[in-house]
């Protein structure tokens, strides 16, 4: 019952994986494990940390990444990790429940904190909980101990470039009832909402396309990036998928988040609680977003907008 | 003709949950209690099922004894039956053993085509009871469906996921079980006569006695506080003096100088 | 139920509807409680107390089950100006033990479990469905539409609340005039039950209620109350709409100047906020009240008006209960008879005659009118509390004789000597 393991979707995240798995492995004495989809990728998770990386068969045509639940259950059968640690991803999370259930363990979903309990080889594992309104922190006690972790919880780890590792096949097959009969990817428009140092978020307070673009003009003005609660992506679909901000969205830590006609439902407040300064305008003066602010302001958004762009227009001399 | 089986879980609404700022202790008070969000869009879903291609739909759902009133709130939503798996251990149940119980209760007692669930609860958002059920049955699954159709000949379904970097369609062949995002359907609000309808549907009660052995609980909850949320919750006036000062404020903070000036 | 019929179709599950459902399910008529919220009193809110008669007689006993918090042991009336304040407590050690005489407690748990003692008894609860309109035929209430779907009824009872639509639809009733109404607004602080116990000098589980007149409202007609429930303190304004509208202010900023007031705050301290919830009361008492019957159509509870502010009491609850019950009564009487129209329904009155509703709303019928005296919210409380302050104060000035004191102060308020007779003899005859 040894070792740590990391899968994950992406390059990235699989990075990511290996900084606290690298701890873990230490702070524990055992290996730190990756598996890659592509042989090509060994290398530098070696770099990164892994001890030893698990090349993974290659895909039929039409099988879905999770088609890997069953050759990933056989590996963990036969080497008997003690931590199992997986992407947050959508595929990722399913490959995790699956997992988990074939291997009769526990899953720490949507892990986003992860100690040793002192002295022990025991997992303390932090996740949200009441849609981000608790912290739940729990413990497995069967083996692997697993968790799916948020992209972006953890820094990639550092590289170290002349570390050694071993590479090893992995053969047994993989297998799925589930085709895949097309896929379309989504084209990124506009910056990564995750790394913006400003955010200007609109929620259901914005009712016209008028609206948005006093919004952009603001977002212009402060020079930040827009992001939007659930429904404006979601129901009116004005904004894409990706910049909508909760615990089912993104969660991110800017140094401003202006929120437009947000009423800051615990959802969305989960994924913008690492701000490090809230301020908010709504007409509700009863809207939880100002619980959750440093600053506020009740009024309607259509008058205090354009006061905002002229008086930072006025200071930011743009 | 389909049979579906849709499942629910009963919430406590986490909008009534207070917290005490020093101790961060969850007050749960008078909380009231809630179908989960999702779980609304997943028997919308099954009922929608039901309408098009004819099809018997039961709700089931694990929980305390005490939990009794959600079953009618869910009958009236559509579903022609209710399965009631009931103990008073079912309560703060981790999502391993939710899933082992919803496969106890299910197998060799309900007969079924496909299962509907939600993505994730409102709780605990796990994302687990959906794919851990299909593991346990041994059933195909799909999570992060927004859009659900049914090759009636072939016996397949083909599902649409939202995943983070794009759409995939996947053809899943029957029995499946799906998880559904909430962007797949608006739920109906339940009319007087659905809600009067409710009291005469079938409730089946299925006693923790009749489920066999359910291994778990595998996580152990060692502690659960209020996120921290210290701010500084200063409002001023819309009017221009209000929001000249509330703009100082920001400058104060040196949040909004930076890479701009 | 033959033909989807019922005996009778309620329409709102406050205290006056679960009432009604309640008593006509157990004398065995199929009745439909219809409540628009997803739980019967999620949205609903009251100051914080019932008073225990009415319930007591339908259900003896009624706080060995019910969700109630503290009995009220305590009375305070406490008239604030500027810095000052003047307090009258009462104590009855017969409210201390049963029958108690008023209990407070939390709407939310109150009203589910009201409309679910009506359910047990064979009432059919139905939630989350709004009542948009009557359905009438010759005149006659029929039944209700709700969205699409139509019920029918022998009777319809409107326990729908204040500004009852029902009522109005029925012709019985108009809109409430901003001055025949007021808003409360109210708050809940937490507090561990120990420091309730201490701050209020409570023993065990006894309670206390307090009520506020003078600068909490900013002058304007109305008052403050603090309860203690368990663990928790209901505090909150009722405010008469009509001055509410003519001030800048916002309900949300008076609560909180009234929670920062230097005689409140320091009950409060450490508290964290709870629910905020607001909600209008009627308060003109008869003067408002609708024709509470018609043809096929009975109103009760706060929809009839039945309410009374009194600045020292609030009561609303015990005339909603006591009407729910006469309006059972009148349907299973007129059950019998087979006879919905307006007459086989007049025994409602009589009903409401014999179990106290109206009785109390006669005898206090003028105190609306005496309420409207803005005497009673700025000069009065001035004048009180700067006299007793000057009482107490030694300053080693030259020594006045109380009367004296009295005849300067009532001097410095520039009330006329007639008016703070005549404001002190209605005082003591209409309320
Ligand atoms: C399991 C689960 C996960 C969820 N995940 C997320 C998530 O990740 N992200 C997310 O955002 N949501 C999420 N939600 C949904 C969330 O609960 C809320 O429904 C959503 O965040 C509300 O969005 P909103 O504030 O835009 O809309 P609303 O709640 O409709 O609020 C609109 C606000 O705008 C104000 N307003 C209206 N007009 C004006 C005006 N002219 N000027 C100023 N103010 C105005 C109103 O007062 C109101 O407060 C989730 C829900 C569930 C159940
Ligand atoms: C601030 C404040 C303090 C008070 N303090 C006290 C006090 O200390 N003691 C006291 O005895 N009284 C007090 N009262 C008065 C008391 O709350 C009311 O008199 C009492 O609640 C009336 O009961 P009811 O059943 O008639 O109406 P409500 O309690 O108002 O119930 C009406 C119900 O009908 C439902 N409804 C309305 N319209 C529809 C529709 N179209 N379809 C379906 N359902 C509908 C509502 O959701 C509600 O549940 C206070 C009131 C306020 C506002
Ligand atoms: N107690 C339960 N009873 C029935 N279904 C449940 C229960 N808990 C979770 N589910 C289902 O599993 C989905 C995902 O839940 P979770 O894994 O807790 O996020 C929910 O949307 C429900 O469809």
């Amino acid at each position: 019952m040894d070792g740590i393991w990391i899968f994950a979707e992406r390059q990235e995240q699989t990075l990511e994986l290996l900084n606290p798995g690298r701890s873990l492995a230490d702070m524990m004495g055992v290996k730190l494990a990756a598996f890659a989809a592509d042989g090509g990728l060994a290398p530098e998770y070696i770099a990164h940390g892994a001890d030893e990386v698990f090349v993974l068969p290659p895909l039929l045509p039409g099988q879905p990444l999770e088609s890997y639940v069953a050759v990933l259950a056989d590996e963990a059968r036969k080497r008997t990790p003690g931590v199992f640690l997986i992407g947050a991803t959508p595929r990722g999370k399913e490959i995790a429940a699956r997992l988990a259930a074939r291997l009769n363990t526990g899953l720490c979903s949507g892990c986003t904190g992860l100690h040793l309990r002192d002295g022990s080889n025991v997992l303390e594992m932090e996740r949200l909980m009441f849609g981000g309104k608790a912290v739940q922190k729990v413990l497995c006690s069967a083996r692997p101990q697993m968790a799916t972790v948020l992209p972006g919880t953890f820094e990639p780890a550092v590289c170290l470039p002349d570390r050694k590792g071993v590479v090893v096949e992995v053969h047994s097959a993989s297998s799925s009832e589930v085709r895949i009969v097309s896929r379309s990817a989504r084209h990124r428009e506009g910056a990564d909402v995750t790394e913006a140092k400003i955010i200007v978020c609109v929620g259901r307070g914005v009712e016209s396309e008028e609206h948005m673009e006093r919004v952009r003009e603001l977002a212009r003005v402060v020079g930040g990036e827009i992001a939007c609660t659930r429904p404006i992506a979601e129901e009116c679909q004005w904004l894409p998928e990706e910049v909508y901000l909760g615990i089912s969205g993104k969660r991110v830590k800017p140094d401003l988040y202006i929120g437009l006609g947000v009423s800051g439902q615990i959802q969305h407040v989960a994924g913008i609680r690492e701000s490090k300064v809230i301020f908010a305008v709504n007409r509700d003066e009863n809207a939880p977003i100002f619980d959750a602010a440093d600053y506020g302001i009740v009024g309607d958004m259509c008058r205090v907008v354009p006061l905002l762009i002229d008086e930072l227009g006025r200071l930011l001399k743009v | 003709m389909l049979n579906i089986i849709t499942c629910f879980k009963w919430v406590i609404d986490e909008a009534d949950i207070k917290a005490d700022a020093a101790t961060r202790k969850l007050l749960f008070g008078r909380a009231g209690y809630k179908i989960s969000a999702y779980d609304r869009h997943a028997i919308e879903e099954a009922v929608r099922f039901q309408e098009q291609h004819g099809a018997s739909v039961a709700a089931v759902t694990v929980a305390p004894p005490s939990a009794k009133k959600c079953l009618k709130d869910a009958l009236s939503r559509g579903p022609d039956s209710a399965c009631f798996v009931n103990d008073p251990s079912f309560l703060d149940l981790d999502p391993s053993q939710t899933s082992s119980i919803l496969a106890a209760a299910v197998r060799g007692r309900i007969k079924f085509d496909l299962i509907i669930c939600g993505e994730g609860s409102d709780d605990l958002y796990a994302q687990q009871v959906g794919p851990a059920l299909a593991e346990r049955l041994g059933i195909p699954c799909a999570t992060c469906v927004s859009k659900l159709t049914y090759a009636e000949d072939e016996k397949h379904i083909i599902a649409e996921r939202r995943l983070d970097d794009g759409m995939e369609t996947v053809l899943v062949p029957l029995p499946a079980l799906v998880s559904v995002l909430p962007g797949i359907n608006t739920p109906r609000i339940p009319t007087l006569k659905e809600v009067l309808g409710a009291a005469k549907k079938e409730i089946f009660n299925v006693a923790l006695e009749e489920l066999g052995d359910i291994p778990g609980p595998y996580l152990k909850t060692v502690e659960v506080v209020a996120a921290a949320m210290d701010r500084r919750g200063i409002r001023f006036s819309a009017d221009e003096e209000g929001v000249r000062s509330a703009v100082n404020a920001l400058f104060k903070e040196g949040v909004l100088s930076q890479g701009v000036l | 139920m033959a033909n989807d019929k019922f005996t009778a179709i309620v329409v709102g599950a406050g205290p006056a509807g679960s009432t009604a459902a309640l008593v006509l399910a157990r004398a065995g008529h199929e009745v439909l409680l219809i409540e628009k919220g997803a739980v019967p009193g999620a949205k609903n809110m009251f100051g914080g107390r019932l008073y225990s008669h009415a319930l007591n007689r339908i259900i003896p006993e009624f706080w060995e089950r019910a969700p109630v918090e503290r009995p009220v042991v305590r009375e305070t009336l406490t008239l604030l100006h500027d810095g000052r304040s003047v307090s009258l407590n009462v104590r009855n050690l017969d409210w201390v033990s049963p029958p108690h005489h008023s209990f407070t407690l939390h709407r939310a748990e109150f009203d589910a479990w009201l409309a679910s003692e009506a359910e047990e008894a064979g009432a059919m609860l139905a939630c989350s469905i709004r009542v948009d309109d009557l359905l009438m035929e010759n005149g006659r209430v029929i039944g209700i539409r709700a969205g699409e779907d139509e019920m029918f009824a022998d009777v319809v009872i409107a326990a729908d609340g204040v500004n009852s639509l029902l009522a109005q639809r029925a012709g019985l009733a108009g809109m409430a005039s901003p001055r025949q109404v007021a808003t409360g607004v109210k708050q809940i602080i937490e507090l561990p039950s120990d420091v309730i116990r201490r701050r209020f000098q409570l023993e065990g589980n006894n309670g206390a209620a307090q009520l506020f007149v003078g600068d909490c409202t900013g002058g304007m007609q109305g008052g403050g109350f603090v309860y203690t429930n368990r663990e928790s303190v209901s505090l909150g304004l009722v405010i008469n709409a009509n001055e509410l509208r003519k001030t800048q202010r916002s309900l949300f900023e008076l609560i909180e100047d009234f929670k920062m007031n230097p005689h409140i705050a320091p009950l409060l301290e450490g508290g964290d906020v709870g629910e905020y919830s607001a909600h209008l009361i009627p308060e003109a008492g008869l003067a408002m009240m609708p024709r509470v019957f018609g043809q096929g159509i009975l109103v009760a509870g706060d929809a009839a008006g039945f309410a009374l502010n009194l600045g020292y009491v609030v009561r609303g609850m015990d005339f909603a209960i006591a009407s729910g019950e006469a309006a059972a009564k009148t349907v299973i009487q007129a059950k019998k008879h087979n006879d919905f129209s307006r007459r086989g329904l007049s025994f409602y009155q009589k009903y409401l005659r014999e179990n106290f509703v109206l009785r109390d709303l006669a005898a206090y019928r003028r105190a609306p009118e005496f309420m409207e005296n803005c005497r009673l919210f700025e000069t009065y409380p001035d004048l009180i509390t700067s006299l007793m302050a000057e009482v107490f104060t030694v300053s080693g000035s030259q020594p006045v004789h109380l009367f004296t004191k009295i005849l300067s102060r009532v001097r410095q308020s520039r009330v006329s000597l007639a008016k703070l007779f005549i404001d002190g003899w209605r005082g003591a005859t209409w309320l």
